[in-house]
C-alpha cells in the first residue's frame, strides 16, 4: 500500500532522516518509535508532502509527490497533536471540512454521501452533544476528536497520527485508539502512528518502525522490533526492566 | 437536520443590502451642503439615465456627491473583504493591508511612479494604479516570506511585529524618494495621504471592475479560506491546494488594495475593524463572512465618510482620521479579547 | 546564603527571557510590539492619512514657501508699479551708505516681545525665512546675509548665499559655523529649543510672526533697525502701503457699479490632494478685502480643508489657485475649468480663474503687492 525507500530529509544542512526505507499493507498499523530527536515526525510530515525530501514514497504505486492535492487527502489523512484554530468555528464546520477533497468546483454544495459520512464521525467519536458548539470552548481531548471526526469524515486509505494523544489524559488516550482500531479493521485501510509511550505502541501495534538519529534501527512486526536488546540500544538504559518494574508496582497491590 | 448549504441565504443578502443601500441613501441626502430631497431625487435619476443636469443644487448630487459615495463605498467594500481574506488565510484576527504595510508598500510604488514620471499616455493613472499594486504584491510577499521564517505558527506577535517595522521601512524609502524628487516633492507629500473628496465616475467604475475581477476571485476561495482559518497545515491534509489559493489570493489582495490605494490613499483599519465585527454576527465561516464583509465594509466607510462631511461643516474631515479613530480602538480591544480568550 | 542569592539571581533572569522569549507569555514583547504599533499610528499619521501633517505641511509650504519653484516669474509680468518698487527701494539704498546711523548699542523688541541689545548694526546675518530674506534684499542689506534658509529663492542672487536647514531640520551647528552676530527666524517653523541653543553660543536671536499685512510692517521696521536700515525700511513700508491704497482704490471705484460685493475663493491645494482653502486671519483674506470683495469662506478661521460642495454652493465670482504647475499635464487654471460639476460656477462661467505665484501671495514680504496687483489686472483690466 505504501512504499517509503531511501528517505532522506535535510534541514538547513543537517541530516535529520537518513535513508529510511518500509513498507506498509492493509490493515498494519505501524508505530513510529524512537527517542526525542529521532525524525519521527519528520518522516511523516515527508509522507505528507509537508516538507522537501529525497528518496520516494509511492502510495497504491503512484508517486506521492505527483499527486493532486484532493486525490492526496482521499488517500492519506493526517491527525496532528496540536491544533491552533484561530475562529470559533463549530464542531461541525470543521468536521465538514473533512469533505473538501470530495467537492469539486465552486458552487458545490454537501450532498447525501457527505451529510452521512459526516454525521457518522460526529456519532462515532461521540461529539453529538457539541456539535453546534464553537471549538474554541472545547477541552484539548474534545478538540482532538473533532480533527479525528474530520478524518473520519475525510475518510483516507491511509491514516498518519503524529503523537495525537501526546497531552491527553488516559480515557481520552484510550478512547482514540479503541476509535483507530476500530477504524483499520476494514480492509483498504492502514495507520501510521508516531508514538513515544511504547506500551501503547505494543498494545494496538502490528508493526513497528524503530528510528535513532535519523536511522533505521530495526523495522518489522512488533514483536521483533520492541525486543530488549534493541531498546537498550536506543534509549541506552535497560527499558525492559524498567517498565516491569513500573508494572509490577501495580500488580503487588 | 437536513442543512444543505452553509453559504450566505437570500434572506441574509437581502437584510444586509437593504442596510447598505439605506446608509448609501442617507450619505448622498446628508452632505456638507442642504439640498432639499426632490432636487436629490432627480439629479440622482437624472445621472442614473444620463440626462442633461440642473448647475447647481442638482450638480453637486450628481458630480460631486454620488461618486465619491459610489467609490467611497466601493473602497469600504474592497479594503474590508480584503481584511476578511488576509484574517482567514493567515488565521490571524489582526491582519490587514494597514497592519501588515501592504498599503503603505502600495503608496510606495505609487510615490516611485509619480517621482519618475512613470506613466502611460493618455492613461496617467494606470502607471500609479499598476506600481500600487505590484509593491503591494511585493510587500505581501516580503513580509510573508520573512515572517515564515521567523515563525511557522504565524503567530499575531510576530506578523503585527513585522508589520510595524515593514511599515517603517516603506514610509523611510517614501522619504528617501521624496528627498530625490526634487520639484515633484509637494505632489508627493500630498499624494501619499491621499484623498476620495475629488471621485468621479471613472474611478468608481476602475473600482467596481476591479471589486467585480478579483472580489470575485477571493469569494471563490471562501472554503478553502475557512480551512486556511482553521490552520494552513490542515488545510494541505483535507486537500486544499495550499499553494495556489494562497496565491490566488495575495494576488487578489494586492490589486484590490493598490487600485484602493492609487485612488483614495491609505484609509486605516477598515479591513481590520468591519470583518472582525461582521464575525461577531456572521461566525467564522468565510462563505458567509465574506459577502457580508462586502456590504458591512461599505456602509462602514460611507458613514465615516458622512460624518467627516457634516461633523464640522463647512470644513472637512479626512476620512482617515475617522476610520483611524474607530479603528485603533477596536484594534486595542481585539488584540486585548484575543488575548483573553487563550 | 551566597547560593541562594545565585539561584534567585538566575531564576529571575530565567523569568525574564521566560516572558521575553516564551510565546505563551509574551507580555513584554506584546507590550514593546503594542507600543510600536501605536507609535507607527501617531509618528506615521502622515501615511495612515493624518489631517494634523497634512495641515503642517501646508502651513509651512505657504509659510516657507515652498521650495524650488519658479520663483516670481509668473508675478514680474503682471506686477507693474508694484514690481518694480522694491528694486527701486534696494537702488536707493545702495547709494546711501552715508545714511547709516551711528555705531551706538541698538534696542529693540522683536515679535515675541523679547528684548534684544545689539552693540552695532548687524553685519552678519543667518535668516531662516524666505520672506525676511526677501525684506532683507528690498532694504538694500544683502550683503549682510551669510547663510540662508533652504527655501530662501528669491532674488537671485540670493543663491550665492550659502543655505542652512531650516525648520523641524534646523541644524545649529551649522549656523553656528558661518559666524552671525544675528539670527532672524519665525516663530511658526522653528522652536523655542533652537533659540535658546543659538542664545547659549552667544549668537543674538530676532523672533519674527508676521500673521497679517500690518505686521509685515513691522517685521521690515525691526529688520531695518537690525542691519541699521531704518530709512530704507520706512521707505519701503510707505512703497508698499502706496501700492496698496493705490489698488485698493482703483479696485473699490470699479467694483462700487456691482450690485453686491463679488466673492473670491482661494484654492491653496488642488483637488487632487483634497481641496483647501484660505479663510479669515489670512494674508489672502486681506486682499479679498483691498480688492473691494470678500473671501468666499471667511467663516473659516485660518487653513482649511473644505468640500466641493462647498464651493459650489457658495457659487464665487473669482477663483485664484496657487496650485503649482510642473509643465506636464493640465495647468491649474485648466484642471478648475474643467471640473465636473462646477460649470454652473459663475467664475468658471466668465473664465474667471486665476493662478498666482505662491510664494508672492503666502509669504509675508514685500512681494504681496504683486500678487495683490496680478490679481487686480486679471479681474479688472484684462476683461
Amino acid at each position: 500500500m505504501l512504499e517509503v525507500e531511501n528517505l532522506t530529509v535535510n534541514i538547513n544542512s543537517i541530516t535529520i532522516v537518513d535513508d529510511v526505507s518500509f513498507s506498509l499493507e492493509q490493515r498494519q498499523w505501524l508505530m513510529i518509535v524512537g527517542p526525542n530527536g529521532a525524525g519521527k515526525s519528520t518522516i511523516v510530515n515527508a509522507i505528507s508532502q509537508g516538507i522537501p525530501y529525497s528518496g520516494s514514497v509511492s502510495y497504491c504505486g503512484s508517486d506521492v509527490a505527483r499527486l493532486k492535492p484532493s486525490r492526496l487527502a482521499k488517500s492519506i489523512g493526517v491527525l496532528t497533536q496540536k491544533h491552533h484554530v484561530g475562529y470559533s468555528f463549530t464542531v461541525e464546520e470543521v468536521v465538514k471540512l473533512g469533505r473538501y477533497a470530495y467537492s469539486s468546483g465552486i458552487f458545490s454544495t454537501t450532498d447525501d454521501e457527505d451529510i452521512e459520512k459526516i454525521n457518522k464521525a460526529i456519532e462515532i467519536t461521540g461529539l453529538e452533544p457539541f456539535r453546534k458548539q464553537s471549538v474554541l470552548t472545547l477541552s484539548g481531548g474534545e478538540l482532538q476528536r473533532t480533527f479525528l471526526a474530520q478524518i473520519f469524515a475525510q475518510d483516507p486509505k491511509l491514516l498518519i497520527l503524529d503523537e495525537p494523544t501526546n497531552h491527553l489524559d488516559l480515557v481520552y488516550q484510550k478512547q482514540m485508539f479503541e476509535l483507530i482500531r476500530e477504524w483499520v479493521k476494514n480492509t483498504n485501510r492502514a495507520v501510521i502512528s508516531v508514538v513515544h509511550d511504547l506500551s501503547l505502541a505494543k498494545a494496538y501495534g502490528t508493526d513497528a518502525l524503530l528510528l535513532n538519529k535519523g536511522k533505521v534501527i530495526s523495522f518489522g512486526s512488533i514483536s521483533e522490533v520492541l525486543t530488549e536488546e534493541h531498546l537498550r540500544l536506543v534509549y541506552s538504559m535497560d527499558v525492559y526492566s524498567w517498565m516491569q518494574d513500573m508494572f509490577s508496582q501495580w500488580m503487588n497491590k | 437536520m437536513k442543512e444543505k448549504s452553509e453559504g450566505f441565504k437570500p434572506f441574509y443578502y437581502l437584510l444586509f443590502t437593504a442596510i447598505t443601500l439605506a446608509v448609501m441613501v442617507l450619505s448622498i441626502c446628508a452632505g456638507s451642503v442642504n439640498i432639499p430631497l426632490k432636487d436629490t431625487l432627480t439629479a440622482v435619476v437624472n445621472a442614473i439615465l444620463n440626462l442633461p443636469i440642473e448647475e447647481g443644487a442638482q450638480s453637486i448630487i450628481a458630480f460631486v456627491r454620488l461618486p465619491r459615495v459610489l467609490c467611497v463605498a466601493l473602497v469600504g467594500a474592497a479594503l474590508s473583504l480584503c481584511g476578511g481574506a488576509m484574517q482567514g488565510l493567515l488565521r490571524n484576527p489582526l491582519a490587514d493591508g494597514s497592519t501588515l504595510g501592504v498599503s503603505s508598500g502600495a503608496s510606495l510604488g505609487a510615490v516611485i511612479a509619480i517621482a519618475f514620471g512613470l506613466y502611460i499616455p493618455r492613461l496617467e493613472a494606470l502607471g500609479t494604479m499598476g506600481m500600487a499594486m505590484l509593491f503591494a504584491f511585493l510587500s505581501l510577499v516580503i513580509i510573508l516570506s520573512i515572517t515564515y521564517r521567523l515563525d511557522y505558527s504565524l503567530s499575531t506577535n510576530t506578523i503585527i511585529l513585522i508589520g510595524v517595522i515593514f511599515n517603517m521601512f516603506a514610509n523611510s524609502i517614501i522619504s528617501l524618494v521624496v528627498a530625490f524628487a526634487g520639484e515633484r516633492i509637494k505632489s508627493i507629500m500630498f499624494w501619499t495621504m491621499g484623498s476620495l473628496s475629488g471621485s468621479s465616475y471613472s474611478n468608481a467604475l476602475t473600482l467596481l471592475i476591479a471589486l467585480l475581477v478579483f472580489g470575485a476571485a477571493i469569494l471563490c476561495c471562501s472554503r478553502e479560506l475557512n480551512a486556511f482559518a482553521i490552520g494552513e497545515d490542515n488545510a494541505r491534509h483535507i486537500g486544499v491546494n495550499v499553494k495556489r489559493i494562497k496565491m490566488i489570493v495575495l494576488i487578489s489582495v494586492s490589486a484590490l488594495i493598490g487600485v484602493c490605494v492609487s485612488i483614495g490613499g491609505t484609509i486605516g483599519f477598515v479591513g481590520l475593524v468591519i470583518p472582525h465585527m461582521t464575525r461577531m454576527v456572521t461566525g467564522p465561516n468565510h462563505k458567509r463572512l465574506l459577502p457580508a464583509s462586502i456590504f458591512t465594509g461599505a456602509a462602514f466607510l460611507m458613514l465615516a465618510d458622512l460624518i467627516g462631511r457634516v461633523l464640522l461643516k463647512p470644513l472637512e474631515l479626512p476620512i482617515g482620521v475617522v476610520t483611524s479613530f474607530i479603528g485603533s480602538i477596536a484594534f486595542i480591544y481585539i488584540f486585548y479579547s484575543s488575548r483573553k480568550a487563550r | 546564603m551566597n547560593h541562594l542569592k545565585k539561584t534567585n539571581h538566575q531564576a529571575s533572569r530565567e523569568s525574564f527571557r521566560d516572558s521575553i522569549l516564551s510565546p505563551k507569555r509574551p507580555s513584554a514583547i506584546l507590550a514593546l510590539v503594542l507600543m510600536l504599533f501605536m507609535l507607527t499610528v501617531i509618528v506615521g499619521g502622515c501615511t495612515q492619512s493624518g489631517d494634523e501633517a497634512r495641515q503642517q505641511i501646508i502651513v509651512e509650504s505657504l509659510d516657507e514657501a515652498a521650495g524650488q519653484a519658479e520663483a516670481g516669474t509668473q508675478g514680474q509680468a503682471g506686477g507693474g508699479k508694484a514690481a518694480g518698487m522694491a528694486d527701486r527701494a534696494a537702488d536707493n539704498n545702495d547709494s546711501s551708505e552715508a545714511v547709516r546711523e551711528p555705531a551706538t548699542t541698538i534696542e529693540l523688541t522683536d515679535m515675541m516681545g523679547r528684548e534684544i541689545k545689539l552693540d552695532a548694526p548687524a553685519e552678519r546675518i543667518v535668516v531662516l525665512a524666505a520672506s525676511d530674506c526677501e525684506i532683507l534684499y528690498a532694504i538694500g542689506a544683502g550683503e549682510t546675509l551669510v547663510g540662508r534658509g533652504e527655501y530662501c529663492d528669491y532674488p537671485e542672487e540670493i543663491f550665492n548665499v550659502p543655505s542652512v536647514q531650516s525648520g523641524s531640520e534646523t541644524n545649529i551647528e551649522q549656523i553656528i559655523a558661518l559666524q552671525p552676530q544675528v539670527v532672524v527666524m519665525s516663530i511658526m517653523s522653528q522652536t523655542k529649543e533652537q533659540v535658546a541653543a543659538l542664545e547659549s553660543a552667544g549668537i543674538k536671536v530676532v523672533a519674527m510672526n508676521a500673521q497679517d499685512i500690518e505686521s509685515v510692517y513691522t517685521a521690515i521696521e525691526l529688520l531695518g533697525k537690525v542691519v541699521g536700515r531704518s530709512a530704507e525700511a520706512s521707505i519701503l513700508i510707505n512703497d508698499m502701503k502706496t501700492a496698496f491704497t493705490d489698488i485698493s482704490t482703483k479696485a473699490v471705484n470699479a467694483s462700487a457699479s456691482a450690485s453686491e460685493t463679488e466673492t473670491i475663493y482661494f484654492e491653496v491645494s488642488p483637488l487632487e490632494y483634497g481641496i483647501w482653502t484660505a479663510g479669515s486671519d489670512t494674508f489672502m483674506n486681506e486682499l479679498a478685502a483691498m480688492l473691494g470683495m470678500k473671501n468666499a469662506f471667511e467663516d473659516i478661521q485660518g487653513w482649511g480643508e473644505i468640500s466641493q460642495e462647498q464651493v459650489i454652493e457658495r457659487d464665487p465670482d473669482h477663483i485664484v489657485t496657487i496650485a503649482m504647475y510642473f509643465g506636464e499635464g493640465k495647468t491649474p487654471v485648466e484642471e478648475i475649468m474643467g471640473r465636473e460639476g462646477w460649470q454652473g460656477i459663475k467664475a468658471i462661467k466668465n473664465k474667471m480663474v486665476l493662478n498666482v505665484d505662491s510664494n508672492e501671495i503666502s509669504r509675508p514680504g514685500p512681494r504681496l503687492t504683486k500678487a495683490l496687483s496680478a490679481i487686480y489686472e486679471f479681474i479688472y483690466e484684462e476683461n
